[in-house]
């Protein structure tokens, strides 16, 4: 059986961890049984460690462990590992985790504070950013984090969730990371097909359990605010610089609430059915009572408020402005064709 | 949870950091303080002994296990605390500070999660830039949360008046809360006095609260995860079929469905299941030209006479009476 690539990955990260001087690729692989085992000792290997029935390496294999290795120390990196490439005198390139560039800075953490790092490590839903976080959480705690009880478990109550459905998450946080330009399919919400976009990834944002990202859009070259839900198919990234400013601040929320109707600069008038229409009641700005069992309400109206209003129905009558009175009457024709 | 090679390498890291400074530690502690099950920690514990601290091999980790305790007889220097890689910091900052926002959240436990993350962007350096390019709202409403949490730590009932926006009514309840729940929205689980079951209630809906003196004693139960769905529609709950056109795709992004097959044009058929369909009215009647009740029948005609119903209203147009 092949050996396990945590095993490899181990003895890689110790080997480049516990060297004081740079090893060559030559060494390394040499050093590592999963490579002997694999490859063989390599090319002009005076010994091994040991010996495996692939041992005679062609030039085919050559290459797969050139490929092997270069993923490997890919790995390690994403896992904070901070590898050097050296030229040592003869000429040969080498590798090494220096001690003082990968230690963790001395962090006193309280109790407190240790138990809300707790909860907070808990929250992601998406693997990578749950690993990610319980790994944090593990080096922590191997650097002395304190391990007392955590206090929300005491009384077992408070469980915060970042749900990830989203398959786009992934590349696009990766790309936001490493600001790499990306290509994907988007759906406008009223748009029979897809088209394609060409974006530089700022920043993620979730709000009310979606993820929406926010970026440069290279073809329309403005700022534009995306709904992952609503990407088709595969994100794409592409090679290159990015080639407008990242703003120091990026509004990914305002922009939504915007859409949602939040941002509302005028008011409505409103008849509504007493006992009916407590959210309306509740974002009110005024109201008084009209008898016969109707109150007249003042609220805020923003995008959508047209179709809002006509989810209830005859228990809501539109007084004014003119354009909502139409825009409601104009959707409850519809319905009643239907 | 699965463990992948990554999280297995990250862990094992950490592992020997952690043994070098406990000697003799406790197998069920280790465990404990990785947040992994003790099978997985006596896996991670048969791959140490193979792996080595230096090249040519022969140096390798002697770290063993009698099943209870957990020794390493050669500790090196090498296993010294790792700086935390970009992914870690982001993950573990940018839930500090969703959670941190949250309202309602206790003072103390907002400083102490305010700390911990100022803390730990300094020690990340570097590393904690790009957590700034992801982020995170939860939403709640304060003063319910802060009720709720009381409750729940005093072990009381509360009473609520609550908006069911289906019926678009509101009824009182008492209810036994068990544990508040943020996924986007905040949700308190509870058992329902009235109903007798267990329910969630979002805490935006919660129209009024208050403490009540009795004892909170909400059954034993399973505590399922909430964080899929929090509507679970059942399978023998009766179906609905919805067909939308390309400006109520919506629709499929906001309730869990069955099915949603893709019609010529950019729409969409959806199928979904709800114990109670009438609920579906709000829906039929915000869809408009964008989209119709397929099935039941009853659900397509009531949202129909509730149109017209409401069309009388406005006598063709004309200013309203009243």
């Amino acid at each position: 059986m092949a050996i396990a690539k945590a095993e490899r990955l181990m003895n890689l990260a110790l080997c480049l961890l516990g060297t004081r001087r740079p090893l060559s690729k030559r060494e390394l692989r040499e050093s590592i049984e999963a490579y002997v085992e694999a490859f063989g000792p390599g090319p002009g290997a005076a010994f091994g460690p040991g010996r495996s029935a692939l041992s005679g390496a062609s030039s085919g294999s050559e290459d797969s462990f050139n490929r092997m290795f270069e993923r490997d120390k890919d790995d390690l990196r994403e896992l904070g590992l901070v590898i050097e490439t050296v030229e040592n005198l003869d000429g040969e390139v080498g590798y090494l985790a220096r001690r003082d560039s990968n230690r963790l800075p001395p962090i006193t953490l309280d109790a407190e504070e240790a138990a809300a790092l707790g909860l907070a490590a808990k929250v992601w839903q998406q693997a990578r950013l749950a690993g990610a976080a319980s790994g944090a959480l593990q080096k922590l705690r191997a650097a002395g984090l304190p391990e007392d009880v955590d206090p929300y478990e005491a009384h077992g109550a408070l469980e915060p969730r970042i749900p990830v459905h989203e398959a786009s998450f992934e590349p696009l946080m990766l790309a936001c990371r490493d600001r790499r330009s990306v290509v994907f399919d988007y759906r406008k919400a009223t748009a029979a097909r897809p088209e394609p976009r060409h974006v530089e990834p700022w920043a993620l944002e979730c709000w009310r359990g979606h993820w929406y990202l926010a970026g440069w859009d290279r073809d329309r070259e403005a700022e534009r605010v995306f709904r992952l839900s609503r990407i088709t198919g595969k994100v794409r990234s592409r090679a290159g610089k990015f080639r407008a400013d990242v703003p120091d601040v990026v509004t990914v929320r305002e922009t939504v609430a915007s859409w949602a109707g939040e941002s509302a600069d005028r008011t409505a008038l409103i008849r509504l059915r007493k006992g009916a229409g407590y959210p309306l009641r509740a974002k009110a700005v005024g109201s008084r009572e009209l008898g016969e069992g109707w109150d007249e309400l003042e609220i805020p109206y923003g995008h959508g408020l047209d179709a809002w209003l006509v989810e209830f129905g005859p228990d809501v009558v539109v007084l004014e402005p003119a354009e909502l009175r139409a825009d409601v009457v104009d959707r409850l024709r519809a319905v009643a064709k239907g | 949870m699965a463990t992948n090679a990554i999280d297995q390498t990250r862990r094992m890291l950490s592992l020997v950091t952690y043994l070098r400074e406990r000697p003799g530690a406790r197998v069920g502690d280790v465990a404990r303080a990785f947040g992994i099950t003790q099978d997985e920690l006596i896996s991670d514990l048969d791959v140490l002994p193979l792996c080595g601290t230096s090249f040519r091999g022969g140096d390798l980790l002697d770290i063993d296990t009698d099943g209870d305790r957990i020794w390493w007889h050669n500790p090196d220097d090498v296993a010294e605390p790792l700086r935390l890689a970009a992914d870690e910091a982001t993950a573990l900052l940018v839930a500090a500070r969703a959670v941190s926002t949250l309202p309602g959240l206790r003072e103390s436990d907002r400083l102490a999660l305010l700390r911990a993350t100022a803390k730990l962007e300094e020690a990340a350096g570097e590393a904690a830039g790009a957590s700034s390019r992801l982020s995170v709202t939860f939403e709640s409403e304060g003063g319910v949360f802060a009720d709720v949490d009381r409750a729940i730590s005093e072990r009381r009932r509360l009473w609520i008046r609550y908006y069911s926006p289906a019926r678009d009514q509101l009824s009182e309840r008492e209810i036994d809360p068990i544990r508040l729940v943020s996924v986007g929205h905040t949700y308190v689980e509870a058992w329902c006095r009235r109903s007798e079951a267990r329910r969630t209630f979002r805490l935006d809906r919660v129209a009024e609260i208050k403490i009540l003196d009795e004892p909170s004693a909400p059954p034993e139960m399973e505590l399922r995860d909430l964080s899929e769905s929090l509507v679970q529609p059942a399978a023998e709950d009766p179906e609905v079929v919805v067909e939308v056109g390309p400006g109520g795709r919506w629709v499929a992004e906001y309730y869990p469905h069955d099915s949603a097959e893709e019609l010529p044009e950019g729409g969409l058929r959806i199928t979904l299941r709800t114990p109670d369909p009438a609920s579906l009215r709000r829906l039929a009647l915000r869809l408009g030209r964008e989209g119709h009740i397929v099935s039941p029948q009853d659900l397509a005609d009531s949202a129909r006479s509730a149109a017209r119903e409401a069309l009388a209203a406005y006598d063709g147009g004309a200013e309203p009476q009243g």
